[in-house]
């Protein structure tokens, strides 16, 4: 039976997939403030569960006695700190991939830096993880980079975390101090959405609680962390959740072939189904899925297929293939949390690019609410933002593109801004929420114009920059509560 | 069916998904074709992407003059059978002044007749995307390597400065004098390859079976004399002994393992059972340290 078998195998099994099925492949992120001792735990679960190869162990011994950083010991950290600079400076620059397996898992660890300069590595290694191990150092419980990594990881959609709180043999394996660092922990929990806390001491150097269980902490009687990863649910399995394919490519060959290449991002379709092109509205019946190894009858989530439809759509890459009955938003005006990675400031008179899923939109304009205190956890109301900062906006489109939300579908509902200078991804965001609102030109429409704001609304702002971006705002908020109420609106300012 | 099969399932759609988006991103992309079992996979996969077009790009192979025959072979007969586009290129200027892997350390050599050798075809080409079989497991510097890996001008990889990656959202957006190398077996490790090839009944290079090989042993590594271009050195004779590849490369740099396993499944059982990382048998890798970071950082793939 070739790989192809077995994938109709599964499909065939509808949506209820079993346990061991969703569990084959694990992503998991470590996080934490620096010097916390995430390369450190990470070395030590791949040395004791048999990540690491023998001539790995001998190059990582040798190196630990030329540095002699823990006395004689092994530095498990030199496992996954690969950079030349990292070595020398005995820090985490950028996210480590690692890879292991029990017999029945792999295992994809990303391993994040914990300077807050590296903040934007994190946040790429957060958002391809299922759960994230979070440390914390005994000795000094949650720092402000501890909570800003926790904000991250809830931002980017883990729900599912372990809160390590390591170097207990610092703290003489203390269940007093383990018992306050945890009550600390779950009172700042319940400012994120995460389904499941787990909390663990460990000391990584010596092992304790990683593969093994500690000797030393006989109060504590929940799992090791790798009794935890081999146990764990990794996701949440949606029921039911509608059908989406954004289009990658539209495939063409011989004998007038046309198929649109994507991957199916959340649902299940099959042959003679109706499907709609949320963008244009158009429909068509599904009549082939066509792969290398055979036409299917169904495609589900996850899978990378070639659709051919009954009619020819006329769509391109961008669109988004939905099941008729619950479509995506077709917005042009949508609010999202965003995490900013660009050392360069966020500029309302920048140009930007929202890319969706394989969509790529031109940014009218782009007003920020709020930021996240680090202190607090609260929203405090703001207009700027910088690097490391996550803030709330509101982002004005160029032309309407197909979105859901976030909470909803996270393929779907998540975009990375892009400068439409240099290329670059500036920021990450989620979308909480989106409104079809693209007025035709024409007799109906209210134009809001700079004279007509500047005469009310906005007769208090100066010429500032502060004010200009708060101007910006205000137009925006006016026009969005007017199309909630069915008005056609277009800013002209 | 295991668990450990069904994550396979899960590799090759991340893959496809990878093939997709570059190829509808870049203007001009290109697979780099190295003949060995992980580029075996990225052909399969790139297939597989664009099925039942062809892939929408040439594959090109830097030929150093020293690889082993079985490998030109087997290059020349995927590509006519396939009916693709091979590039093949060879720095000639570093073939005139006789660069080999004998007189030279594997540093100058592989610089010479691969970095550079690889810049040149791409230029020549003018591709801004080039698709590699490599994968994070390999080796410590590759660990920390992006999906999308951006170049600046010349080639160069800056490993502080590397463009965050979100979720599935690879943004192939490029500034001035950029280009791109595109990894989608990024996240496969060597077991997770032998274990597709074995699915799939994919063809490889015969060389990774265990058979009867004339070796020489030098500095405990076994060297399979694969042409009349070898140096032996006084009193060396080369000895039969059954060998096999777990990676292949120029074969004065490469060495063997001793093996019994002549076939597919012998080989996953082997991989899977293996103490030693793949790259222990990559002579140029142990030049220095950080060899591999440095060789990144000027240009190699």
């Amino acid at each position: 039976m070739n790989l192809a078998a077995l994938q109709e195998n599964v499909s065939a099994e509808t949506t209820t997939v079993p346990r061991r099925e969703r569990g084959a492949l694990v992503r998991l992120l470590t996080c934490g403030s620096v010097d916390d001792g995430k390369s450190t735990l990470i070395g030590r679960l791949l040395w004791d569960a048999a990540g690491v190869t023998e001539d790995q162990r001998a190059a990582v011994t040798l190196a630990s006695h030329n540095r002699a950083v823990n006395g004689e010991r092994i530095d498990f950290s030199l496992l996954l700190d690969g950079l030349q600079a990292e070595r020398e400076q005995g820090i985490t620059i950028d996210i480590a991939w690692r890879y292991f397996e029990t017999p029945d898992r792999r295992f994809i660890i990303i391993d994040s830096p914990g300077h807050e300069q590296y903040t934007r590595n994190m946040a790429t290694g957060a958002s391809h993880a299922d759960i994230a191990i979070l440390l914390v150092d005994a000795r000094h419980g949650a720092k402000r980079q501890t909570r800003r990594h926790a904000a991250i990881c809830d931002l980017v959609g883990i729900r599912r975390v372990v809160l390590a709180v390591n170097k207990m043999d610092a703290v003489n394996w203390s269940e007093a101090r383990y018992r306050e660092i945890e009550a600390d922990f779950r009172a700042m929990a319940g400012s994120f959405n995460f389904a499941q806390v787990t909390i663990i001491p460990v000391a990584a150097l010596t092992g304790d609680n990683v593969a093994y269980r500690s000797t030393t902490m006989p109060w504590y009687a929940g799992p090791t962390l790798l009794d935890y990863l081999e146990a764990v649910d990794p996701e949440a399995v949606q029921v039911d959740a509608p059908f989406r394919m954004p289009v990658q490519l539209v495939l063409r060959a011989a004998g007038d072939f046309r198929g649109y290449a994507g991957t199916v991002t959340s649902g299940r379709i099959g042959i003679g189904e109706r499907i709609v092109d949320a963008r244009s509205g158009l429909g068509a019946t599904l009549r082939r899925i066509a792969t290398m190894d055979g036409d299917r009858a169904f495609a589900s989530k996850g899978d990378a297929v070639t659709l051919v439809l009954d009619t020819d759509l006329d769509i391109s890459r961008g669109a988004v293939l939905s099941e008729v009955p619950r479509r995506p938003t077709n917005a042009d005006v949508i609010e999202a949390r965003l995490v900013w990675l660009s050392e360069t400031p966020f500029d309302p008179e920048a140009g930007y690019l929202l890319r969706t899923a394989t969509d790529l939109t031109p940014v009218t304009s782009m007003s920020v609410s709020a930021l996240v205190d680090f202190e607090t956890l609260a929203s405090q109301p703001a207009h700027a933002c910088g690097v490391n900062d996550i803030a709330d906006c509101r982002i004005l489109l160029g032309r309407p593109a197909a979105i859901d939300l976030f909470r909803d579908l996270p393929l779907t509902g998540s975009f990375v801004l892009v400068s439409a200078i240099d290329g670059a991804t500036v920021a990450g965001g989620v979308i909480s929420w989106a409104q079809a609102g693209a007025p035709a030109v024409g007799d109906n429409v209210l134009v809001l114009d700079r004279a007509l704001l500047a005469r009310g609304i906005c007769s208090d702002l100066g010429d500032s920059p502060a004010d200009l971006a708060e101007f910006n705002r205000r137009a925006q908020e006016v026009a969005v509560l007017l199309r909630s109420v069915g008005v056609p609106v277009l800013i002209e300012i | 069916m295991t668990a450990l099969t069904s994550h396979l399932k899960l590799l090759e759609a991340e893959s496809i998904h990878i093939f997709r988006e570059a190829a509808a991103q870049f203007r001009s992309p290109v697979l780099l074709y190295s003949i060995g079992k992980d580029s075996t996979v990225l052909l399969h996969l790139a297939r597989k992407a664009f099925w039942p077009a062809k892939p929408p790009f040439p594959l090109l192979h830097v030929d150093t003059t020293w690889k082993f025959r079985d490998m030109i072979a087997f290059r020349d007969k995927t590509a006519r059978e396939l009916g693709l586009d091979l590039i093949v290129h060879t720095n000639h200027d570093g073939l005139a002044r006789n660069i080999n892997p004998f007189d030279h350390p594997p540093s100058v050599y592989t610089d010479v007749m691969k970095t550079v050798a690889l810049r040149q075809a791409l230029d020549a080409g003018g591709f801004d995307a080039a698709f590699g079989g490599a994968r994070r497991d390999e080796e410590a510097s590759r660990a920390k390597e992006r999906v999308f890996s951006f170049r600046a001008a010349g080639h160069r990889w800056e490993p502080r400065r590397q463009r965050p990656e979100m979720w599935q959202l690879l943004n192939g957006r490029l500034g001035k004098g950029e280009t791109v190398r595109v990894f989608p077996l990024s996240n496969w490790t060597e077991g997770d390859v032998w274990r597709y090839i074995a699915l799939e009944k994919l063809d490889v290079v015969p060389l990774y079976f265990a058979a009867e090989r004339p070796v020489v042993t030098r500095n405990g590594q076994l060297i399979v004399v694969d042409d009349e271009r070898m140096r032996l050195e006084p009193g060396e004779k080369p000895v039969l002994r059954k060998v096999r590849f777990r990676t292949l490369g120029c074969w004065p740099l490469t060495a063997a393992i001793e093996s019994e396993a002549a076939d597919i499944d012998e080989v996953v059982e082997e991989t899977l059972a293996a103490k030693y990382s793949e790259r222990a048998g990559r002579l140029i890798d142990h030049d220095q340290a950080g060899a591999m970071e440095m060789k990144k950082r000027e240009g190699y793939f």
